[in-house]
C-alpha cells in the first residue's frame, strides 16, 4: 500500500516537473515562436492577399481581383525568366547530384583523413550562395578572370564568360554543382548502410565494378537520391543571391541569368509593383509544389525501400 | 496546455510591442520646429566613386563641428546598388533622413509620397541662392521635393594621351559628325591592336544620350504627358551605330563592353585607358581623371552642329531631398541647408557633383577650382543649350534597365536594331501607363 502510495507521490511530482519544464521550454522557444509568426506566417498571408492588389510599397495597396494572375499568362519576360530558372534547375541539379554521389563513393573507400576531406568538399556548400563567392565567381569568369588566364597558357583566347548571354548561365550552373557538399554527406552517411554482406557476396559470384553499383548500390541508396533530389530541386528554384551578385542584380546579359526569383524581386523592388510580386511568388509555390508532386509520384517506379 | 500558455503569453508580448511603437512614434517633431538640443543621428546616402566620398565625408566632419549634437552618418554605395538599396529602406520604413536623388527617380519617390516638401523647411532651409528655373526643376505640383545640387551636361570624354601615342588627332568638336566619332575611333583601334579601343560603347547606364540622340532628330523621347514619342526609326538608327561598331572593332567585343559597363566608374574602359572615346556626363571628368591618371579632355557631343537646334541641355546632376518619414525633419533640412549654402562646405565639394546650381555658392568657388573642375565648368559655360526634357515620368524610373537590356539584345545579335527599337518602345510607354 505505501508502495503504491510512494509511486503516485512520485508520478504526480513528476508531472509538476514536467509542467515546469514545458513552461521553461516555451519561453525559451518564444522568439522563435514570434519570429516564426512576424517575420514569416504574417508576410506569408500578407503577401497572398497583395497579390490581388496594385501595391506600390508606400501608398495602400488597391484591389484589382485576378489581374495580377492574368498577367502571369501574357509576361513575355517572365516566360523567359521562366526557361531560365527551369533549364537551370533540370541542368544543375542532377549534375550536382552525380557529382555529390561520385565524391561520396570515392571518400567511402575509407580514405586516411576522411574527416579532413569530408569537411573540405562540404565547404564549398557553407559559402555557395553567399555574396563573397558570387563577387568571387565574377572575377573568375570575368573577361580578365582566372578561367582565361589558365586559358590562355594554353593559347586559347577566352571571352568575357559572365558578360556573354550565351555562357553566363552556365558559369552558375557550375556554381550551384560547386556546393555538392550537403547531398554528398548525405549520400556518404546513406552508403554507410549498405551491408557489406551485399557486395562481398557479388565480389564472390564475379561481378563487375559497374554492375554492383548498378544492381546494388544504386537500388540501395535509391531513397537517400530521391531526398537529395526533392531537397536541391526545391532549393535551385528558389536560387537568388548568385543570380542577383553575378548579373549586378540586373539578370543580364540579355535576362540569360533572370531567375524567377530575381524577376520578382525586380517587379517588387525596382518597379514598386508589390501586388505583381506577390502574385509571382504564390505561383511559384505552385510550381514547386507541382514539381515536389511529380517527383513523389514518380518515386514509386525508381526508389526502392529495402525494408 | 500549449495554446493556454500561448493565449496566456499572448497579451505580454503585444502589450510591449505596442509600447515600442509608441516610443518609436513620439520622438519627432515638426520641419518647422527649432532644432533639438538632444544628440540626433541622421543617415545621409548618396552615390558616387572614391572621390565623391572623401569629400562628402570631409563636409560632414564640417557640419557636426558646427552642430556638436547632431551626427551624420554617410552611406554611399555605387550608382548601380544605389537604388535598389534605397527602394529597400524605404519600403521598409527605415529610408535614411537626406536622400540623393536623381531626376529619373524623383517623380517615381515623389509621387508616392516618400518625400519631404522642402517648403515646410523654409525656416532652416535657405533657397535664395537659386533661380528660379532651377528650383523648379526640384518641383511636382508646386511642392518642392528636392533641391538641385548642381548642373551636368552630357559630352565625350576623350583620352589625348591616347590619341597622342597612337598619332590620331584631335577632332573638332564644334564642327563634328557621329560619322567622324566612328572614324576616329576606328584609327585609335587599329593602332590599339586590340587591348584599347577607340569608343566605349554606350547604351547601358545612359539615359542622357538616349535623349540627346532623340533630341538631335527634333524629337524627344517624352512629350509633357509623359508619353512615349520617339519615333521607332530614331532608336533603330542608335541601335544601328552602337551594333556598327561594335562589329568593326570600333569598339571592345559586346562580353567585354557589358562587363566594363556593370562595373562602375572606376573599372570603366576610360578610368582604365583602355577606350578613346566615351560618354559621360561633364562633371565626372575630376573623378575619372583621378582614376586613369591620363590627360582627359571634355568634348561636346558630334551631331550637335548638324542638328536643327542644340540638344544638350543642362541636367540638374542631383538634388538633395529629405524622406517624408524622418524622425528629424529640422535637422535634416539644416544638414541640406548646409550642404547647399556654406561656402565651406561648396569649397570641399567643388563641382564634383556639378557645377553649383546655387549662385552664390558657385560664385564663392570659382577661384578655387582644380584644372578639372576648371575645364568641367568652362565646358558648362560655353555650351549651346535647349530646354531640357521633361522630369521623367513616375514608372519610368527602371529606363536605364530597359535600355541595357535592349541594347544587349542588339549587341549579341539576339535581336536586330528594328525589332529593339519597336519593343523598346512599348515596353516604355506599358511602364509609365502602368505606374498610373
Amino acid at each position: 500500500m505505501s508502495a503504491l502510495d510512494e509511486l503516485r507521490r512520485l508520478r504526480r511530482s513528476g508531472t509538476a516537473v514536467r509542467k515546469r519544464d514545458n513552461k521553461a521550454a516555451f519561453w525559451f522557444l518564444a522568439p522563435w515562436f514570434a519570429g516564426l509568426l512576424f517575420v514569416t506566417i504574417g508576410p506569408v498571408a500578407a503577401s497572398f492577399g497583395l497579390g490581388f492588389t496594385k501595391y506600390n510599397l508606400i501608398q495602400p495597396p488597391k484591389f484589382i481581383g485576378l489581374d495580377n494572375f492574368g498577367r502571369i499568362f501574357t509576361d513575355e519576360r517572365l516566360h523567359n525568366a521562366l526557361g531560365v530558372t527551369f533549364t537551370y534547375v533540370l541542368v544543375s541539379v542532377p549534375l550536382q547530384l552525380a557529382f555529390a554521389l561520385g565524391v561520396a563513393m570515392l571518400l567511402d573507400r575509407g580514405l586516411r583523413g576522411l574527416a579532413f576531406y569530408r569537411s573540405a568538399f562540404y565547404l564549398p556548400s557553407l559559402l555557395g550562395s553567399s555574396v563573397a563567392i558570387a563577387v568571387l565567381w565574377t572575377q573568375i569568369f570575368g573577361a580578365e578572370g582566372m578561367v582565361n588566364r589558365v586559358l590562355a597558357l594554353f593559347g586559347i583566347q577566352g571571352k568575357g564568360w559572365i558578360s556573354d548571354p550565351d555562357t553566363a548561365l552556365s558559369t552558375l550552373i557550375v556554381l550551384n554543382v560547386w556546393t555538392f557538399g550537403a547531398p554528398m554527406i548525405i549520400f556518404l552517411a546513406g552508403l554507410r548502410q549498405i551491408p557489406a554482406v551485399y557486395y562481398e557476396a557479388a565480389a564472390i559470384d564475379g561481378v563487375g565494378r559497374w554492375s554492383r553499383f548498378r544492381h546494388i548500390t544504386l537500388p540501395l541508396l535509391s531513397p537517400i537520391i530521391f531526398f537529395n533530389l526533392v531537397l536541391q530541386i526545391i532549393h535551385a528554384f528558389q536560387s537568388f543571391t548568385q543570380a542577383f551578385v553575378v548579373s549586378g542584380g540586373t539578370g543580364g546579359p540579355s535576362d540569360s541569368t533572370m531567375f524567377y526569383t530575381l524577376y520578382l524581386y525586380q517587379q517588387g523592388f525596382s518597379r514598386f509593383d508589390m501586388g505583381y510580386a506577390s502574385a509571382l511568388a504564390w505561383f511559384l509555390l505552385l510550381i514547386i509544389g507541382a514539381f515536389t508532386a511529380i517527383n513523389f509520384w514518380a518515386a514509386r517506379f525508381w526508389v526502392f525501400y529495402d525494408d | 496546455m500549449l495554446t493556454q500558455v500561448i493565449r496566456r503569453a499572448v497579451w505580454p508580448v503585444l502589450l510591449s510591442l505596442t509600447a515600442t511603437l509608441m516610443v518609436a512614434c513620439s520622438s519627432g517633431s515638426g520641419a518647422d520646429g527649432e532644432l533639438s538640443t538632444e544628440p540626433v543621428t541622421l543617415r545621409f546616402t548618396w552615390w558616387g566613386a572614391d572621390d565623391r566620398h572623401k569629400r562628402t565625408q570631409q563636409v560632414i566632419e564640417l557640419f557636426q563641428k558646427q552642430h556638436p549634437n547632431i551626427t551624420v552618418r554617410g552611406e554611399f554605395k555605387e550608382w548601380n546598388g544605389y537604388w535598389d538599396s534605397l527602394a529597400t529602406t524605404v519600403a521598409a520604413n527605415d529610408a535614411p533622413d537626406i536622400i540623393q536623388m536623381d531626376e529619373l527617380y524623383l517623380a517615381s519617390y515623389a509621387e508616392r509620397g516618400a518625400l519631404l516638401d522642402l517648403n515646410e523647411a523654409r525656416k532652416h532651409l535657405d533657397t535664395s541662392g537659386f533661380d528660379g528655373k532651377a528650383l523648379a526643376t526640384g518641383a511636382i505640383d508646386g511642392k518642392q521635393y528636392a533641391l538641385p545640387v548642381g548642373l551636368a551636361a552630357y559630352s565625350v570624354v576623350v583620352n589625348t594621351d591616347l590619341l597622342a601615342k597612337y598619332g590620331v588627332a584631335l577632332p573638332d568638336d564644334t564642327k563634328w559628325t557621329w560619322e567622324d566619332l566612328r572614324k576616329a575611333g576606328e584609327q585609335v583601334s587599329k593602332a590599339g591592336g586590340g587591348t584599347v579601343w577607340g569608343i566605349q560603347s554606350w547604351g547601358f547606364n545612359d539615359a542622357g544620350g538616349l535623349h540627346v540622340w532623340a533630341r538631335q532628330a527634333g524629337s524627344a523621347l517624352f512629350d509633357d504627358q509623359g508619353k512615349v514619342v520617339v519615333p521607332p526609326k530614331v532608336l533603330q538608327d542608335y541601335w544601328t551605330y552602337l551594333l556598327d561598331i561594335a562589329k568593326a572593332g570600333t569598339a571592345p567585343p559586346p562580353p567585354v563592353t557589358v562587363e566594363k559597363a556593370s562595373a562602375g566608374l572606376n573599372q570603366s574602359a576610360t578610368a582604365t585607358n583602355t577606350a578613346a572615346f566615351a560618354m559621360w556626363w561633364n562633371t565626372q571628368l575630376t573623378a575619372l581623371t583621378a582614376a586613369s591618371g591620363a590627360k582627359l579632355k571634355l568634348l561636346r557631343l558630334p551631331g550637335e552642329a548638324q542638328a536643327k537646334a542644340p540638344a544638350a541641355y543642362y541636367k540638374p546632376s542631383m538634388f538633395w531631398s529629405v524622406s517624408s518619414r524622418t524622425k528629424h525633419p529640422a535637422e535634416a533640412a539644416a544638414f541640406v541647408n548646409f550642404l547647399a549654402n556654406n561656402e565651406e562646405a561648396a569649397k570641399v565639394l567643388l563641382t564634383e557633383r556639378g557645377v553649383p546650381a546655387n549662385e552664390k555658392t558657385r560664385a564663392a568657388i570659382t577661384g578655387q577650382l582644380k584644372e578639372t573642375d576648371k575645364a568641367a565648368a568652362d565646358f558648362l559655360g560655353t555650351l549651346p543649350v535647349s530646354d531640357p526634357p521633361r522630369v521623367t515620368p513616375n514608372g519610368a524610373s527602371t529606363i536605364e534597365a530597359i535600355l541595357k537590356r535592349h541594347t544587349e539584345n542588339v549587341l549579341f545579335g539576339r535581336a536586330t536594331p528594328e525589332q529593339t527599337a519597336a519593343a523598346f518602345i512599348k515596353e516604355l510607354q506599358s511602364e509609365v501607363d502602368s505606374a498610373r
